[in-house]
């Protein structure tokens, strides 16, 4: 660690150039930058130690752009929140991440808070991993010598605590083609520009019958990270009423008291919401 | 050990403008106290409150969260840069007419993203003006003459 003004600061163009540099500077403590709309704030509030190095990723050209393929599509690494806001392949397959980024700070922090940044952070209330954890997103981790695929579930292991070693970054994330629709829900204390109190991503297919074939939950700022609703979707998969399927939410989630909502309340609103999504949008939707 | 500086080079308000800058210092600071461009201000320093918003190739950004470094040939208009001398954008002007402006504080940061709003949609709703404006903080106007101004030139722009 340095003092502000020592910092160093590196804006490779390639992965290579990236690597080929990390390979040098081993002894050094580092920074990835992407948008900045997490590391800056929390630079502004005090002005004292930098990393030795700042290294800004964001002209890594492998790391750009929404692209479709067969069975997948692949989301670059710094791609805005108003790019996936905006992104029609997004809203036609993952219908909660297209919700999650309508429903994300103001326009400014949109046009620069990237998708890489937001998971990175890893904060139990990013807006962005309910939907990922809900389609089963998968992490494209590179290294300098390395690169591998990792399950979002297991690259976030705590509150802003991720897997990635000092000198790896995010450079793409895979969602498969599922099939399955999906919506999202924020509760925060304002409209817009407000941390999740709760949030969560729904992600199912149904048959004909309108019955569930799959259900998948995934909700935030109920627990240290990220949780599956397993005991509640199980409970609705094997034909539970909603009332007592509900309940189940207790075992699933873990929240805690903080300044903008007491535990109680967050467990009290999730149940609250989810059976009124469940009872009125899920259900009339489909009738 | 001497500070490190960083040569840059980018376009501010049509002008190619170069600089050596450390890799701390905040492109809102090199604005205000480098170029003299006063009209982004510092409020909340945390991305809140949109007093700070310039336009970074296009789209519009919280100077307060960006390094002066990032900024490396890319083209930035301020508040400043608006204007044709004495001859207000259509925006300013409606700003003007609807007497949208009290303190002032936040005025620069609602006029550019008024600007941006009008460019993202067309006939913008009020709806959307206020989502979209829910980046910038007043103290002062309720909004309401704020709204009505980005309203206004939206349904002008798309006559
Ligand atoms: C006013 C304001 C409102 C906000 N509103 C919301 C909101 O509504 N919902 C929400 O979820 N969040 C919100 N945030 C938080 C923030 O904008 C998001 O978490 C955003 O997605 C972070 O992305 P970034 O690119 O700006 O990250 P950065 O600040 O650049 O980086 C964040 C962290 O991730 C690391 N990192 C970034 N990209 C990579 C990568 N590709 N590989 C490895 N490491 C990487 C960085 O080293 C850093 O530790 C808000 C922030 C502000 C200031
Ligand atoms: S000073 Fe930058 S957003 Fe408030
Ligand atoms: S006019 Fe005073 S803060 Fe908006």
């Amino acid at each position: 660690m340095v003092s502000k003004n020592k910092m160093k600061y590196f804006r490779p163009s390639s992965t290579h150039e990236l690597h080929d540099y990390l390979v040098d500077v081993k002894e050094m403590s580092i920074a990835i930058l992407a948008g900045g709309t997490d590391l800056m704030p929390r630079w502004n509030d005090d002005n004292g130690l930098r990393p030795d190095m700042l290294i800004d990723i964001k002209k890594i050209h492998e790391c750009f752009g929404i692209r479709e393929y067969e069975n997948e599509i692949v989301i670059g690494a710094l791609t805005t929140i108003q790019e996936i806001k905006n992104s029609i392949l997004i809203q036609k397959y993952f219908g909660a991440l297209s919700e999650a980024a309508s429903h994300f700070a103001g326009v400014q922090i949109r046009h620069r808070a990237t998708i890489g940044g937001n998971i990175c952070n890893a904060s139990p209330a990013g807006d962005m991993l309910p939907g990922l954890y809900a389609h089963r997103a998968d992490m494209k981790v590179i290294g300098p010598n390395s690169s591998h695929s990792i399950p979002i579930s297991d690259f976030i292991v705590g509150p802003g605590k991720t897997v990635l070693e000092s000198n790896e970054i995010i450079s793409e994330i895979h969602l498969k083609k599922s099939g399955d629709s999906s919506c999202f829900y924020k509760l925060g204390l304002r409209q817009s520009m407000a941390i999740a109190v709760v949030n969560f991503a729904i992600a199912y297919t149904r048959d004909s019958n309108n019955a569930f074939t799959s259900l998948n939950i995934a909700a935030g700022s109920v627990a240290p990270s990220i949780v599956f609703l397993n005991h509640f979707t199980d409970g609705i998969m094997n034909g539970t009423s909603l009332d007592e399927a509900i309940e189940l939410v207790d075992k699933d989630i873990f929240p805690i008291d903080d300044i903008r909502a007491s535990a109680d309340y967050r467990r009290t609103v999730l149940k609250n919401v989810l059976k009124y999504t469940f009872r009125h949008e899920l259900h009339e939707n489909c009738e | 050990m001497v500070d490190i500086l960083y040569p840059i080079s980018l376009m501010v308000n049509g002008k190619t403008v170069q600089a050596e800058v450390s890799a701390d210092l905040r492109l809102l600071d090199f604005l205000r106290n480098d170029l003299n461009l006063t009209g982004a201000k510092e409020v909340c320093a945390e991305g809140e409150c949109g007093a700070c918003t310039v336009v970074l190739d296009g789209k519009t950004v919280n100077s307060c969260l960006i390094l002066a470094v990032e900024t490396d040939e890319s083209e930035l208009t301020t508040i400043e840069g608006l204007s044709d001398g004495k001859i207000l954008t259509q925006m300013q002007k409606a700003f003007v007419d609807h007497h949208s402006v009290q303190c002032g504080y936040c005025i620069p940061g609602m006029v550019l993203t008024g600007e941006q709003i009008v460019k993202d949609h067309d006939s913008p709703s009020r709806k959307t003006i206020q989502e979209d404006l829910s980046g910038n903080i007043c103290r002062c106007t309720g909004y309401q003459k704020i709204v009505e101004a980005i309203e206004k030139v939206g349904h002008e722009f798309h006559e």
